[in-house]
């Protein structure tokens, strides 16, 4: 019995290293709740050696880490070989968050070892996904996409997910349920510029939102959400509350007083329980049913201050929709520009998708990601998630406000690193931008791209085109003139423009071809798609809304046509915006 | 010693205390528990180390515990004696002497003797987040229950 117990207790691994050899490396697994990862190391390597690894294999700082093995804490000053640990065995790991309390007490009773942070522990949700970032950033590296959501903080790990299994509404609501849960995330995205840029053009957002249809439903229920929405300044208000979470409080608190002010007032507890009782209730149970979780709670009121019985419609808890589900949704927009077509009614995919969406497509900073590269390539690979990105109805919605909005895209487009080198192509893709995103909107268009053939014909088309360049630089013109058959180059547009731009950055060949992809498009615009929209410019959309605006007896074509833009062709909008009045 | 081969197939003490020991080097624990050999050259298996990660959304969050394990002449007919290292504040557990009374650990109570140290580990963990536990107030960290 001695002799079975004497056999080594440590020398439970398959090859039989003479114990001699140092030096040699061993793989040891280190293990974390989430994650698992072999790391090399040499056999007399130190703890903190080995720490040093875990550190970059993990993301995460040396002193965050703790190791267990065999139920012993690692301390630094150890060597791995006196703990006995050896190949293939797995050693435990702890990340410590700031947050996070760790108790270093070790068996030989020197407590010293623990003599870190202290303080009570956090929250669960927060630091589960900082120790899942650390492990799973290690993970990011190889597959490619994730790192399109690295820039925002603890996302990658979700990427991860959401990339693997292409369907992004379970990556949104994952998002948003994480957000939701971590204030700290939800700071972190709305500081990020790009959530920010987002959210002070009220009218892309009020666009955005009213091409919802969940929330033209709620709108429909209570049309005060509608003036809401009208109200620019409302809007500005609100977006500002949402980015700036302790105005929204300094807001809240302003109401709360408001309000108890008003309770003293002769008669006004009764006006307050009637507004209640008519507008609040019915929004939120609409609200509520849509968006999930409450919403409200966190918000209870809008930018104007309560005191103001006679205009309802400040009163309405209209729960800051773009509060958190808003910010959630902003950030997964890179992972959303892939999102599938189901439209599961999540927690709050209502508001956020065409924000999310939108945030993806003006995420200028993010096309500059290798992450964004390998996405455009995985999409243009992938016809399947083309098809679903494009169908996806958020990106629909997106697309239609892009496509009336061409200041904006071409102002998103243009801060595009990817452009940014070369001012011609700027040029070009800024006057082709409207008819590539009415193209974006034609199915027809679509259905090339998604069509993997059509792609390949096409791209072929575009070397062919560039060969022709290069050999034959005169016959250029003459072909353009002549009219090469109205091929479909929307969809490559996108792929292909920032294929030629590095490779003919600012050189004639580059000119030309834009010139033809122009024609191109043109011709595609008026030829394939039939019916859809050649470039329409806002005037000719609202035509019929200049009209009766007119025949109203306002006279100032130019101010309406403002207006109507403004207010996407909702003419009484218009008309209160023309009056300068706001919305009662 | 090796048990009694009278009751049918019973594993000898020493093989099970390797067989504990090899999964507790390759993790078995899943990173929640650990456990190993105290000392290396401890022909008896005797002296054990265990380590509990404390369960997210409890009091004990983020805090590793200590414990010794002492598998005795007996086991794995008998339970180990399990005693705490780290201070902590539970049901079950010795305020002074952070001995741990398995049998107020209701799973453990009747030890089987298919139980192991994975096990108790495991079940203690448990323990801690049962209602009654998940909430006391603990001492602050780094405290040791004095032998």
């Amino acid at each position: 019995m001695a002799d079975q117990g004497a056999a080594d207790p440590g020398n439970n691994n398959n090859n039989n290293k003479p114990e001699a050899s140092e030096g040699t490396i061993i793989k040891v697994t280190v293990k974390t709740p989430k994650d698992k990862e072999e790391i090399a190391i040499a056999e007399d390597a130190s703890v903190t050696q080995f720490k040093e690894e875990i550190s970059k294999r993990f993301k995460a700082k040396q002193d965050q880490l703790v190791l267990i093995f065999a139920g012993k804490i690692l301390k630094d000053g150890d060597s791995l070989s006196q703990h006995g640990i050896k190949d293939g065995l797995t050693v435990h790991l702890v990340i410590k968050t700031a947050h996070k309390s760790a108790d270093g007490g070790s068996t030989s009773a020197s407590s010293s070892a623990s003599a870190q942070a202290g303080s009570s522990s956090s929250s669960g949700p927060s630091t589960n996904p900082t120790s899942t970032a650390g492990s799973n950033s290690s993970a990011a590296p190889t597959a490619q996409p994730p790192n399109v959501l690295s820039g925002y903080g603890d996302l990658a790990s979700l990427a991860g997910l959401g990339m693997g299994s292409a369907n992004f509404m379970e990556l949104q609501q994952q998002m948003q349920r994480q957000l939701m849960s971590n204030p700290e995330m939800l700071s972190q995205i709305m500081e990020n510029p790009l959530v920010q840029n987002m959210m002070s053009n009220p009218d892309l957002m009020r666009q955005m939102i009213m091409a919802n249809p969940q929330m033209q439903q709620l709108m429909e229920r209570n049309p005060e959400i509608s003036h809401m929405l009208n109200n620019p300044e409302l809007m500005r208000q609100t977006m500002e509350l949402a980015r700036n979470p302790a105005m929204m409080q300094e807001m809240m608190r302003n109401q709360d007083r408001a309000l108890s002010n008003l309770e003293s007032i002769p008669g006004g507890y009764n006006a307050l329980r009637r507004m209640y009782t008519d507008i609040q209730e019915p929004m939120f149970s609409a609200a509520r049913e849509q968006f999930g979780s409450n919403p409200f709670s966190a918000l209870g009121g809008n930018s104007d201050s309560g005191a103001q019985p006679s205009r309802t419609e400040n009163r309405e808890p209209l729960p800051n929709p773009w509060g958190p589900p808003n910010a959630s949704s902003s950030p997964e927009s890179g992972g959303g520009t892939m999102g599938s077509t189901s439209t599961t009614g999540g927690t709050n995919p209502s508001v956020s998708n065409p924000l999310g969406i939108n945030a993806s497509s003006l995420g200028n900073g993010m096309f500059n990601s290798p992450g964004m590269q390998s996405l455009l390539q995985q999409i243009s690979e992938n016809p399947q998630l083309m098809q679903n990105m494009l169908s996806a109805p958020y990106m629909r919605s997106m697309m239609q406000s892009l496509a009336q909005n061409p200041e904006l895209a071409s102002q998103v487009l243009m801060n595009n690193p990817l452009f940014a080198g070369n001012p011609q192509l700027q040029e070009q893709f800024r006057s082709q931008l409207p008819v590539f995103l009415q193209q974006m909107q034609n199915p027809e268009a679509l259905s090339v791209m998604t069509n993997p053939r059509a792609m390949q014909a096409l791209m072929q088309i575009q070397q062919g085109l560039q060969t022709l360049q290069t050999e034959a630089p005169g016959l250029m013109p003459s072909l353009m003139t002549g009219g090469i058959p109205g091929v479909p180059t929307g969809g490559s547009v996108p792929t292909e423009n920032p294929a030629p731009s590095p490779s003919s950055a600012g050189t004639n060949p580059s000119q030309q071809q834009q010139q033809l992809m122009q024609q191109m498009l043109q011709m595609f615009a008026g030829g394939a798609g039939g019916g859809s929209a050649t470039t329409q410019t806002p005037e000719v959309r609202f035509q019929a809304q200049l009209e009766q605006l007119s025949a109203m007896g306002f006279i100032n074509r130019e101010a309406n046509l403002q207006a109507l833009i403004a207010t996407g062709g909702d003419i009484n909008a218009a008309i209160e915006r023309l009056l300068g009045s706001q919305p009662s | 010693m090796a048990a009694a081969a009278g009751s049918g197939i019973t594993v000898p003490r020493n093989f099970r205390l390797l067989e504990e020991l090899e999964e507790g080097q390759k993790g078995g624990g899943d990173g929640i528990v650990s456990w190993g050999l105290e000392n290396d050259e401890d022909m008896m298996l005797s002296h054990w180390n265990g380590m509990i990660i404390g369960p997210p959304k409890t009091v004990y969050e983020g805090r590793m515990y200590s414990l010794k394990i002492d598998c005795g002449s007996r086991y794995p007919e008998h339970p180990p004696h399990v005693r705490f290292i780290n201070k902590i504040n539970m049901t079950g557990v010795n305020s002074s002497t952070g001995v741990v009374d398995l049998k107020s650990v209701p799973s453990l109570s009747r030890w089987k003797n298919s139980n192991n140290i994975k096990m108790v580990l495991l079940e203690l963990r448990q323990h801690m987040m049962l209602k009654e536990n998940s909430r006391l107030s603990q001492p602050p960290e780094g405290q040791v229950f004095r032998n």
